[in-house]
């Protein structure tokens, strides 16, 4: 009975099967393809964050220090990170490392930044402020006292804070002045570096071992200089932020 | 005998080294121990709700200031904004800063929320840790932004150190007079708030002789309006 039928069928009904296979397969694959299209068109623009270009440019250019890693972060947000080095503790704790990473939203609508700083391999137990600074070392310059970090016993830490960073700057009003930052002439002295201290100077002594350090001003509170050396810096000459 | 003789010498000198150590352990360390207990004493009772009230009655806090009734350790201070350069156009905008610090012991830093209302509207405005409340405001810390909602509201919160908030050039830092006593740097105890647009400010108050100001970041200088709120105290309100 089927093979009756089978003969039956013309060469022309024969192959339209395979056809219309065909058919179905082309169409797969042109559908697909413009499907996959679309998301690929509307990540190539998404992925262009201009900002970040402008900040990866500024690195090249020297604009910003070369430790400063700009993120590839996707539009409208920028993320900016740099790496502390020891300075005052270099000899007893050469292998601490911190980061630092600094979250804008909007260049346009942002509130403030968001600045985490991750440390490690730091003297344990220890409460270190963290100041933004007009220069990474000694002296300093002007300086803005923004958070603590209070190290846990293995020696790492973490301190996240929400203020206004990336334009950061210190004045007088009676005087205010301009300086240069990444944008160009700006109010005030711009603050473009980080730095850490020993928030206590009896701290700093007993784990630095030197009882002939003095005390400085970098924490907040009576009595004055009561606070401890610097402990760690971006150490560069060129802004990280 | 030569023997006999430095066995004497020794007991006669030997004490010397003795009592050096005996000195350090009462009378050095205790001295360099006590500047460490002192600025954490200091400034953790500063910030106690009871030593906040008494420093109010004592005028070195503003009449304006409440120490709320919270929860120990906690410690939260609240003061009212007055509109300054928004006064005429904006008579009755308010603003309430809330800064709220969980441990004085132990915090890494304060949580700040200004709350405004009937305020310009859609309009960003800078905030500012501020020296004197009044011009001409001397130095200053530019903390965070506020941007007003349609209808005059608008809140932000930030996070930094407040309570402690200091400004100073480490090449020739000050020392100043704080809640805790004398500290370093010029105390930061004010707070105020400024148009981050002179062209908004120009337009809002309908006055296009407004000047520049710096109370804003980035290029170009003076691009800000005029101040619109301050807490208007001469005595610190933080």
């Amino acid at each position: 009975m089927s093979t009756l039928q089978y003969r039956r069928r013309s060469p022309l009904a024969v192959l339209k099967g395979p056809f219309l296979l065909l058919i179905a397969m082309l169409a797969s694959v042109l559908c697909g393809s413009v499907a996959s299209a679309a998301p690929r068109q509307q990540q190539a623009s998404s992925a262009f964050n201009a900002n970040a270009q402008l900040l990866k440019q500024m690195v090249q250019h020297g604009q910003l220090a070369p430790s400063v890693k700009i993120v590839n972060t996707l539009a409208p947000t920028t993320i900016v990170q740099f790496p502390l080095f020891p300075s005052g503790i270099k000899q007893a704790f050469p292998d601490a490392t911190a980061l630092v990473t600094i979250v804008r939203g909007d260049r346009d609508d942002s509130t403030s930044d968001t600045v985490t700083v991750d440390v490690q391999k730091m003297p344990p137990n220890i409460t270190f402020t963290i100041f933004f600074i007009e220069l990474a070392n000694k002296p300093f310059g002007n300086v803005q006292y923004v958070a603590d970090l209070t190290t846990r016993g293995d020696g790492s830490g973490e301190s996240i804070f929400h203020v206004i960073t990336l334009v950061a700057f210190a004045m007088d009003a009676r005087n205010p002045g301009t300086s240069q930052d990444q944008e160009g002439t700006t109010s005030g002295i711009n603050l473009e570096h980080m730095g850490m201290w020993f928030s206590s100077l009896i701290d700093a002594q007993e784990v630095l071992n030197d009882t002939t350090l003095t005390g400085t001003i970098f924490d907040g509170g009576s009595p004055p200089l009561h606070a401890g050396p610097q402990a760690m810096t971006d150490g560069q000459d060129a802004p990280v932020f | 005998m030569t023997h006999h003789h430095t066995l004497a010498r020794l007991m006669r000198w030997g004490w010397l080294p003795l009592l050096a150590c005996i000195a350090v352990a009462f009378y050095v360390y205790p001295a360099a121990a006590q500047l460490h207990v002192d600025a954490q004493q200091s400034r953790m009772q500063a910030f106690q709700p009871q030593t906040l009230l008494q420093r109010m009655q004592n005028h070195e806090l503003a009449s304006t200031v409440q120490v709320l009734n919270s929860q120990a350790p906690s410690v939260i201070v609240q003061f009212p904004l007055f509109p300054s350069g928004v006064k005429n156009v904006f008579p009755k905008a308010t603003g309430v800063v809330t800064i709220v610090q969980g441990n004085p012991e132990v915090s890494l830093f304060e949580t700040v929320t200004v709350d405004v209302e009937n305020m310009p509207p859609d309009t960003t405005f800078t905030i500012f840790f501020i020296e004197a409340a009044n011009k001409p405001f001397g130095h200053v810390q530019y903390v965070a932004d506020l941007h007003t909602r349609g209808d005059g509201t608008g809140d932000v919160t930030f996070q930094t150190i407040t309570l402690v908030a200091f400004a100073t050039n480490s090449d020739a830092p000050e020392v100043s007079k704080d809640q805790s006593g004398e500290a370093s740097g010029i105390q930061l105890e004010h707070l105020g708030m400024w148009f981050s647009s002179l062209q908004d400010a120009q337009k809002l108050l309908n006055d296009p002789t407004l000047k520049g100001t710096p109370f804003d970041g980035g290029s170009p200088p003076l691009h800000a309006g005029p101040q619109a709120m301050t807490d208007g105290q001469t005595d610190p309100v933080f």
